[in-house]
């Protein structure tokens, strides 16, 4: 195109030289595509906690946070006053006791991802900068499901860190909580994968945030409920077993049985007595359902 | 190679409306008006050139590159101010341009700076740390310009820039466009359905109605001199248009206004003496330009070459 010199001009005036450097166009690196998704990733990540937002933002994000750690904190308090004392928490019991708070987080940061865009057109502008609209579904779901990973990794970690500090010999009790590494990153995943997917797919159809927040809170409770009373109802026969398949946190707890740590006894997972791998499909079914929805969603929205 | 280039391009919403009716152009660089009104098919168009609705058939480009297969590559390099409102409110002006320019793949020094440097030429301040929330319209339709800037596009196009503005902050935006095409060179295509907006700031226009094109050429030559004198009397028109063609005008009633053929100096002298010669009283002289809105006079219907119909019937 017609090349442009900046036009610099110079006054002189008493005290000195005032520049008036006008419009200068820029010649540098243009980073293009993957530059463009990654900074939305980035940016949605940031967003999921509140931060560059106004103060209420935050209080959700970081609240949930807080409660999520505290258990584990108080764990190794315990551990270190009263060593010897069985823990409250452990690496298998953990996330299975507190992901009602994570579904929690899920389903109030998906909304402020997707749904604001929709509700203030800022969409528009988005797919009018240099990157598809599968990018922009893929670059949402990857922030919200890193949030989700960073909101379940943190307790762990603190678990992990807690019983390596607090042992008598720090670097053979270093040694041995490695072998729990990998359930120490792998759980947080398997929570956070599905649960940011679902909770997307819901919010990627309304630009009602308070719509799109009950949704998914009513998909995770209601889902859980229908679970535990016709579980309750049914009793024991299959139908009873399969009715468990409907809670959606119940394939997401057998997963994490089967790949990573021990079973928990006593819980639906455990009470249906099917294979493990049953789970896991469900776990798979869950994540390829729901980001086909979300693709398909952003492919037909109109800019 | 043209800026923009428009082959047999349709767009159907359905079976029944048609927004772009195979329409082909061809555009160079310079400030561009596209002038049609409501529904005439001008977002539509813009939409397809940023990739941002595929095209039912036919096909475009944009500086050489096809707006269904080069999509990202093409928006690197376009900035697009939409018509409607597409502002976070929860962000400050700020943070949201400096996103916008990092989404056009500017590395973030470099967004960061040209952010501070298009807000100041927009005329946004102190403001600029505020939350978008709390702008009036004219300062949201400077963020909007804003971010359209930010990337130094090399083709900015510009959806009814002046929507929901007040006289003065109307005149504000319009100098801005005019400045940002003129002096910095950034080609510019400004759509609006307001002829008197095109005329102020364009050097071209295409003119599209039904989707289909009006007609395209350099503004001055649909505001040209037409050789035409209106003469509006209080009565006695009749009167007096045949007393000018007693002296050999050709001349013509049309209400109170005798129109005049004037290919030169000599008709003034002749409508004045016919005037006082009659004892009319003169209420108007005025030279007959053509309007814009002679492009939109009559049923609507897309005639190509409507300044000649005006023409015929002067």
């Amino acid at each position: 195109m017609t090349p442009r010199e900046p036009a610099v001009g110079t006054r002189e005036s008493a005290t000195g030289a005032i520049y008036d450097l006008g419009y200068r166009g820029y010649d540098g690196p243009r980073l293009g595509r993957p530059a463009a998704v990654a900074t939305l990733f980035w940016a949605s990540l940031r967003a999921a906690f509140g931060l560059k937002r106004s103060g209420r933002a935050k209080i959700v994000p970081w609240g949930l946070a807080a409660l999520l750690v505290a258990p584990a904190g108080v764990s190794v308090a315990v551990a270190a006053l009263a060593p010897g004392a069985p823990q409250p928490f452990t690496y298998d019991d953990y996330l299975w006791g507190l992901r009602i708070l994570l579904a929690i987080f899920v389903a109030a940061q998906a909304p402020e991802l997707v749904s604001s865009d929709q509700r203030y057109r800022v969409l528009s502008l988005y797919f009018s900068h240099a990157l598809q609209r599968s990018d922009y579904a893929l670059a949402k779901l990857g922030a919200l499901a890193a949030a989700a990973f960073g909101m379940a990794l943190a307790p762990m970690l603190v678990l992990f860190i807690g019983r390596v500090l607090l042992a008598a010999d720090v670097v053979k009790a270093f040694g041995d909580e490695l072998e729990n590494l990998p359930q120490v990153i792998a759980a947080p995943l398997i929570y956070a994968i599905p649960m940011a997917t679902l909770s997307l797919a819901i919010a990627a159809f309304t630009p009602r945030r308070a719509y799109a927040t009950g949704a998914i809170i009513a998909v995770f409770i209601v889902g859980a409920a229908i679970g535990g009373i016709l579980g309750d109802a049914i009793s024991s026969g299959p139908l009873g077993n399969l009715s468990q398949l409907l809670n959606p946190v119940v394939p997401i707890d057998g997963t994490r049985n089967w790949l990573v740590g021990n079973s928990i006894p006593d819980s639906p997972v455990s009470r249906t007595g099917f294979p493990l791998y049953v789970f896991g499909l469900e776990w798979l079914a869950i994540v390829l359902v729901g980001g086909t929805a979300v693709l398909w969603r952003y492919r037909r929205l109109a800019a | 190679m043209p800026l923009i280039e428009a082959r047999a391009l349709t767009k159907r919403y359905g079976p029944h409306v048609t927004a772009l009716d195979v329409l082909t152009l061809d555009v160079e660089p310079g400030i561009i008006g596209l002038v049609g009104a409501n529904g005439a098919g001008k977002s539509t168009f813009l939409k397809i050139l940023l990739g941002l609705l595929a095209p039912t058939s036919g096909s475009a480009s944009v500086m050489g590159l096809d707006v269904t297969r080069e999509g990202p590559q093409i928006r690197q390099f376009v900035g697009y101010l939409p018509e409607h409102d597409c502002l976070p409110p929860d962000v400050t002006a700020t943070d949201f341009v400096t996103h916008m320019g990092r989404m056009s793949g500017l590395p973030a020094t470099a967004a960061r700076e040209r952010t501070a440097e298009v807000l100041r030429h927009v005329g946004l301040y102190e403001e600029r740390y505020r939350p978008i929330g709390g702008y009036s319209t004219g300062m949201k339709q400077r963020v909007k310009l804003a971010q359209a800037l930010v990337h130094d596009p090399k083709l900015l196009l510009l959806d009814e820039p002046t929507n929901g503005l007040d006289p003065s902050g109307r005149d504000e935006m319009l100098d801005l466009v005019k400045r940002t095409g003129t002096e910095f060179g950034i080609a510019t295509v400004v759509a609006s359905h307001l002829l008197g907006e095109i005329e102020r700031v364009c050097t071209f226009l295409l003119a599209i109605d039904n989707g289909k094109l009006l007609r395209a050429a350099p503004i001055a030559s649909f505001t040209e001199r037409t050789g035409t004198l209106g003469v509006e009397v209080e009565d006695g028109a009749d009167a007096l248009a045949a007393s000018l063609i007693a002296r050999g005008l050709l001349a013509q009633v049309e209400g109170r206004t005798v129109l005049v053929d004037a290919p030169d100096e000599r008709p003034y002298d002749l409508v004045r003496d016919a005037i006082d010669e009659l004892g009319l009283s003169l209420i108007r002289l005025e030279h007959r330009r053509h309007r814009l809105e002679d492009l939109f006079r009559g049923d609507g219907q897309a005639v190509p070459d409507a300044v000649e119909v005006t023409h015929d019937a002067a």
